[in-house]
């Protein structure tokens, strides 16, 4: 055997790189394209909802043979990220979920989002329900750019462990789990749990990595007592046109709550050191009998055939709810990019899965409501636990959008603070912040000040707005908010 | 005439000619760069690498510290020096750069002490399978820190029950421990985690450093009597001083830098409890690690950056002035 000199060492791999180039190559789902067919690039974050787009990618393709989805999945929490730089680098999908960042109306002005207004026909927008179609939701300037997508029910719940609750007692004369209603109930039951399992399980748990689910308990807590901001990220109290954390007492009275609870030994103690996903998994397996979460758990524990859990929302100090979930009217989640070249074939994939076909599939496969009320039937349901959910919608209405009343407020742009409502509760939870007092004010005044901030710059630059813009006296938190246009 | 002549310089004898005389310096420098063109040819690549992705981003995001900008488009809200300003008076860039010197300072000294001791055994002739133990302890350098992050991590959040049942059961501990909850032992677990990963680099570096003392040092030690502690003092680290102020440098240098095990570990929480200072830059740069996506400040993140950078420079001159005094005063001690 002649030993193999350099040179035919580097021809030798040479050749061998151009076979696997080629054999890769030929694995990629463009060569197996029939010619004559089109490609969409499709971009998504979805994880639990996978399998119902993927039976929506199937479906689609059998209806339309000459056109191909080529799905790509990302990472949520970096989804702006890849998106920014998909923008950057002229490699955009032709389909996209709307990142979270920038500002809707700033992925508009800088070009990365198709106009629909040649196809989304005053005919077509006629499918959904009256009332949907607003700037500074769904639209830009009087052009449609998306379209609303999911029905609103409270996007939290809690969730409880029957076996665990039956275990300790708490259970109603018919012997099933009694769901807590007060904070009271949560806290008897999470003692009970802890005390009566020896030290096996807990009454509560959660999975802050990173710095999510605090902010949940707090969502769901304080919105029962009457605190209709909730976590306040995305809207504050309307009724005064402020961040309230440190001035609105329902706040520090849960925490002290949630401290009292933990001084207790009633919450998993790795609570700061899993991710919702394993908090989910632990509570599967009876580690704690409470968590807070969505109705994407459910989906998860339907995978993995667990069904011993039942549902409420809006636990409060008394045993009716002060305020609610709120939301838009409207919506987004998807668009179409500006850039691309396929939008004719991307529009009727856009139109597919804002039709009331996908969004009957949608709910059938427990993964939340449709816009079209006619999908979130309760009869087509056969998970109880998401019959349950669609039961909450009561509690779910919605508010006021100071962009509805006034586009230019779409203009501001509230600089972020640091640290935010996550990292305080964070701190506080674990005792670095040991003023809680002086924690939720310097947060409400750090709040506040940004919009002050981000109203004073807009208006710099001619954007006619004012703080007042974020106040609606007339908002009656208990009641449907009804949007006028300006 | 004859004096004139006799000073008139003598044509050179080098066999170089006039020409090379009257202009020395420039001739000199471009013979010597024909001469050592191969090795110029070598260094190209590296050169034209470290321009692109080294010098040119420092200089590049220069001016972005100028500016507020979330990194789409192009920079406009042009704000001079505000973003360093923000940056110095930011109590959580501050904490950020303490954690990154605790950190520095406990896994530098604790890391090459044990990576000196595993070198000196391991430079043990009488050893067997020392290639084995070799490979065994570079092992963890070779695994990305990110990947043993998350193994810990998930160990940690799987097993850290039945860790705090162990501990209970042996009353070290009078309740649960929240492993990366809290924000004091989660430190703790990225620099034994720190030591751990990166012990192969130092224990090689010191190998070869032991390597280059000459045997018959030893020899001549032995015959003298001295034993096993007076030749490690009087001979080993005298020997391994050139050497180990190198490890000593660029093992710092390595700790400043960290950030995948912290951010995969902890992501700098709970409440920056373990923030280090690339973590602070990544967050700021790519919109914060809560769970509400904040708009990213590309100009901040720079501005912390370059202010960070500065500080490490500021660093690295101390450190090469302290060492440089120490080997005059050796040396005087000497005289």
């Amino acid at each position: 055997m002649s030993p193999l000199s350099r040179r035919g060492f580097l021809a030798a791999s040479a050749a061998g790189g151009t076979a696997l180039a080629t054999a890769l190559s030929g694995c990629s789902s463009s060569s197996s394209t029939p010619p004559g067919t089109t490609t969409i690039k499709h971009w998504d974050w979805y994880v639990s909802q996978e399998p119902w787009l993927k039976n929506e990618i199937q479906l689609f393709q059998k209806a339309h043979p000459k056109i191909r989805i080529k799905r790509t999945v990302q990472v949520s929490d970096r989804y702006p990220d890849l998106i920014n730089l998909a923008f950057r680098g002229g490699e955009a999908p032709d389909m996209l979920m709307i990142p979270s960042s920038p500002k809707f109306e700033e992925q508009v002005a800088d070009g990365w989002l198709r106009p629909l207004d040649g196809f989304a026909t005053p005919q077509w927008r006629g499918r959904f329900p009256a009332g949907n179609f607003f700037n500074g939701v769904d639209m830009v300037e009087n052009k449609v750019y998306s379209a609303p997508f999911g029905g609103n029910a409270p996007w939290l719940q809690l969730y409880i462990h029957n076996g665990l609750f039956k275990q300790a007692g708490i259970t109603n004369p018919d012997g099933s789990a009694r769901l807590p209603r007060t904070w009271d109930d949560v806290t008897a039951a999470a003692e009970a749990i802890t005390s009566k399992s020896g030290g096996r399980s807990y009454g509560l748990g959660f999975g802050n990595v990173p710095n999510v689910s605090l902010p949940w308990w707090v969502e769901l807590f304080v919105r029962g007592a009457g605190s209709p901001a909730g976590y306040g990220v995305d809207g504050l109290d309307y009724r005064v046109g402020k961040w309230t954390f440190g001035s609105d007492r329902n706040y520090a009275d849960f925490l002290e709550l949630l401290l009292e609870w933990k001084k207790k030994g009633y919450i998993y103690p790795s609570s700061m050191s899993i991710g919702d996903e394993q908090a989910r998994a632990f509570f599967e397996r009876g580690k704690f009998g409470m968590i807070v979460g969505g109705v994407w758990n459910q989906t998860t524990w339907t995978q993995h055939h667990f069904t011993d859990y039942s549902l409420t929302t809006l636990p409060s100090p008394t045993a009716t709810p002060k305020a609610f979930f709120y939301y838009p009217p409207g919506g987004r989640v998807w668009a179409l990019s500006q850039h691309s070249k396929v939008s004719d074939a991307a529009w009727q994939w856009f139109d597919w899965l804002h039709g009331p076909a996908a969004g009957q599939r949608w709910v059938e496969a427990g993964q939340g409501l449709s816009i079209f009320p006619e999908a979130n039937q309760r009869a087509r349901i056969n998970s109880q636990a998401f019959r349950a959910f669609v039961d909450l919608r009561k509690y779910a209405m919605p508010w006021p959008v100071p962009a509805i009343r006034n586009p230019d407020v779409s203009k501001v742009v509230v600089p972020a603070v640091t640290p935010d409502l996550p990292d305080v509760l964070t701190g506080l939870y674990t005792g670095q912040l040991k003023d809680m007092g002086a924690a939720l004010s310097d947060l409400e005044d750090r709040r506040n000040k940004a919009l002050a901030d981000g109203v004073k710059e807009a208006r710099a630059k001619g954007a006619k707005v004012s703080l007042s813009d974020w106040v609606f006296t007339d908002w009656d938190p208990t009641r449907p908010y009804q949007n006028k246009p300006a | 005439m004859q004096l004139l002549d006799t000073a008139t310089p003598k044509p050179p004898t080098d066999g170089l000619g006039a020409a090379h005389r009257a202009a020395p310096p420039k001739n000199g420098r471009w013979r010597r760069l024909v001469a050592g063109r191969l090795s110029y040819l070598y260094l190209a690549p590296l050169m034209v690498l470290l321009l692109l992705f080294v010098v040119y981003p420092i200089f590049g995001s220069l001016a972005y510290t100028f500016y507020r900008w979330n990194g789409i488009g192009s920079p406009g809200d042009f704000v001079g020096l505000d973003n360093f300003r923000q940056i110095a008076h930011d109590s959580i860039f501050w904490r950020a750069v303490s954690h990154t010197f605790v950190y520095s300072i406990v896994v530098v000294p604790v890391q090459l002490a044990i990576a000196l001791v595993l070198a000196l055994v391991l430079n043990d002739r009488k050893l067997r399978f020392s290639a084995f133990y070799r490979t065994l302890f570079f092992l963890p350098v070779v695994t990305s820190p990110a990947v043993v992050g998350v193994v810990v991590q998930l160990m940690l959040s799987n097993f850290g029950d039945t860790l705090n049942g162990w501990l209970l059961d042996a009353h070290l501990i009078g309740r649960p421990v929240d492993w990366l909850g809290n924000p004091r032992i989660a430190l703790g677990i990225i620099i034994v985690v720190g030591i751990w990963q990166t012990l192969g680099y130092n224990l090689v570096y010191f190998l070869a450093g032991l390597q280059t003392i000459p045997e018959e040092v030893y020899e001549a030690a032995k015959i003298d009597g001295a034993g096993h502690v007076r030749t490690f003092v009087n001979i080993t680290v005298p020997l391994l001083r050139p050497v180990g102020l190198m490890i000593v440098i660029l093992a710092f240098i390595g700790s400043f830098q960290v950030f995948d095990l912290v951010q995969v570990l902890t992501g700098g929480g709970p409440y920056f409890g373990t923030e280090v200072v690339n973590t602070y830059i990544y967050h700021l740069a790519f919109g914060g690690n809560q769970a509400a996506a904040t708009e990213p400040n590309v100009g901040l993140a720079s501005a912390a950056s370059f202010f960070y950078g500065l500080l490490l420079i500021g660093f690295s001159v101390l450190q090469v002035l302290i060492f440089r005094s120490l080997a005059k005063r050796r040396a005087a001690g000497r005289a």
